[in-house]
């Protein structure tokens, strides 16, 4: 079985606490580590995008479930794909 | 010889029929997800799902799969869970009861030496222990006299509102033309008393009669009764983390860990998204308070006393801060070059 991030946009309000509470992102982004969305274009996991979440890097996902458990609206999670 | 497989909620069974009836019993709840059975399984049938998804996040499916089609039912992934999570049965009997190759292991509390604190109780990760003790009564403790001049009492009440064991018993009532008085008894319990005194020194009447003999003989006078218990520790449960050992005031536990090694964090990779934390079954890792405001704690703390290296920390962390080197596998004695060749393959 693969599990992996799956986003429902339908649902998310775009507050990007999944975008800088994933440790990839926190990692790879100094920006993101200090708490706001990527201004140049690092390859994150994912971003806001046009109001809602966008997965832009699946394959750097280390499938944690820190993002699943900050979202407020259940609009990312970690499931069978 | 066909193997079949048996789901029950999350918990997975796999039978095949034969000379030896075998069975692999899979208990979902007891998994940690750290990923030893999918390492030392020999035809690669096992797959540990992912572990921080597993345990932080809800799901549906088992935490790890098993291909029916794959498994031989050697029994490695058994012999190597430190959680008792997989269980190897031949004709009903497990393999920890069998004279097959296992993990040493063990934790038990000497019930000479415990005092029945519960300090062990308290700390186990995975409430595997438990304390029974019988206390004494507190009268068995104190002794002294209390008497209350019923005469002489007016029923305020202050004595049985303040009384902190609440030994005082008031029968209040409201006054009527034909029985004009706010109460019409008052007892004290002198199994409940504690001989404190403050009904005495509260009583505006001085109805109270109360004498502590412990004050004027001394400690001498009461010997504390023997405290009676009984120790514990569930050997499903347990996971031989080494708490109740080393948060033992009197050393009356003892535990054996399976695996020896290192645990290293990588604190600058280290993100302190906490999944290690929640992960780990032993409580090794935390995330230490500041001292004081302005000064920055460590990210993430260890205490080494406590792992078991099962790795699932490690196989947890998404931005690969932490390293789980095992450097003993503590196995029972066996000829088999293929087992002996197993455990020692988990060694890094």
């Amino acid at each position: 079985m693969t599990i992996g991030l799956k986003t429902y946009r339908e649902l998310c309000h775009g507050c990007g606490n999944c975008v800088v509470s994933c440790p990839v992102n926190a990692l790879r982004s100094e920006e993101v580590a200090g708490g706001k969305g990527p201004s140049d274009d690092v390859d994150i996991i994912m971003i806001v995008e046009d109001g809602a979440i966008q997965i832009k890097n699946a394959d750097l996902c280390g499938k944690c479930g820190t993002c699943v458990q900050s979202c407020p609206v259940d609009a990312i999670t970690l499931e069978e794909l | 010889m066909e193997t079949t497989e048996i789901i029950d909620g999350k918990n997975i069974t796999l039978e095949r029929a034969g000379e030896e009836d075998r069975t692999l019993i899979f208990k979902n709840d007891m998994c940690a997800v750290c990923g030893l059975c999918e390492t030392i399984c020999p035809v690669s049938a096992i797959e540990a799902n992912p572990t921080g998804a597993m345990i932080r996040t809800e799901q549906d499916m088992s935490k790890i799969d098993i291909d029916v089609n794959k498994c031989v039912l050697c029994g490695m992934c058994s012999s190597i869970c430190p959680f008792q999570a997989l269980d190897l049965q031949i004709n009903g009997d497990s393999i920890r009861e069998l004279q097959y190759p296992q993990l040493i292991k063990s934790a038990e509390i000497d019930n000479e030496e415990c005092i029945h604190c519960k300090a062990c109780e308290t700390a186990c990760p995975q409430d595997a222990i438990i304390i029974t003790r019988e206390l004494p009564s507190r009268a068995e403790l104190i002794t002294g006299e209390i008497d209350i001049d019923k005469d002489t009492c007016i029923y305020c009440g202050m004595c049985e509102e303040m009384c902190p064991v609440d030994a005082i018993d008031i029968e209040h009532q409201n006054p009527t033309s034909d029985n004009p008085v706010v109460a019409t008894d008052i007892n004290v319990s002198e199994d409940i008393c504690v001989h404190c005194g403050i009904c005495k020194r509260i009583c505006p009447v001085d109805a109270i009669k109360q004498v502590c003999r412990i004050c004027p003989y001394g400690e001498y006078e009461i010997s504390v009764p023997e405290i009676n218990g009984n120790s514990y520790i569930d050997p499903e449960l347990c996971v031989n983390c080494t708490w109740c050992q080393e948060i033992c005031p009197v050393d009356a536990a003892k535990v054996t860990k399976p695996f020896e090694g290192e645990l290293t964090i990588e604190q600058d990779t280290c993100q302190g998204c906490e999944t290690c934390v929640m992960v780990c079954p032993c409580n090794v890792l935390s995330f230490p308070k500041s001292a004081k405001s302005g000064l920055k704690a460590e990210k993430l703390h260890k205490d080494e006393r406590f792992c078991i290296y099962c790795g699932a920390c490690q196989k947890s962390c998404p931005v690969d801060a932490i390293n789980v080197k095992r450097t003993q596998i503590n196995y029972t004695p066996t000829k088999s070059k293929a087992w002996k060749k197993a455990f020692e393959s988990l060694k890094q």
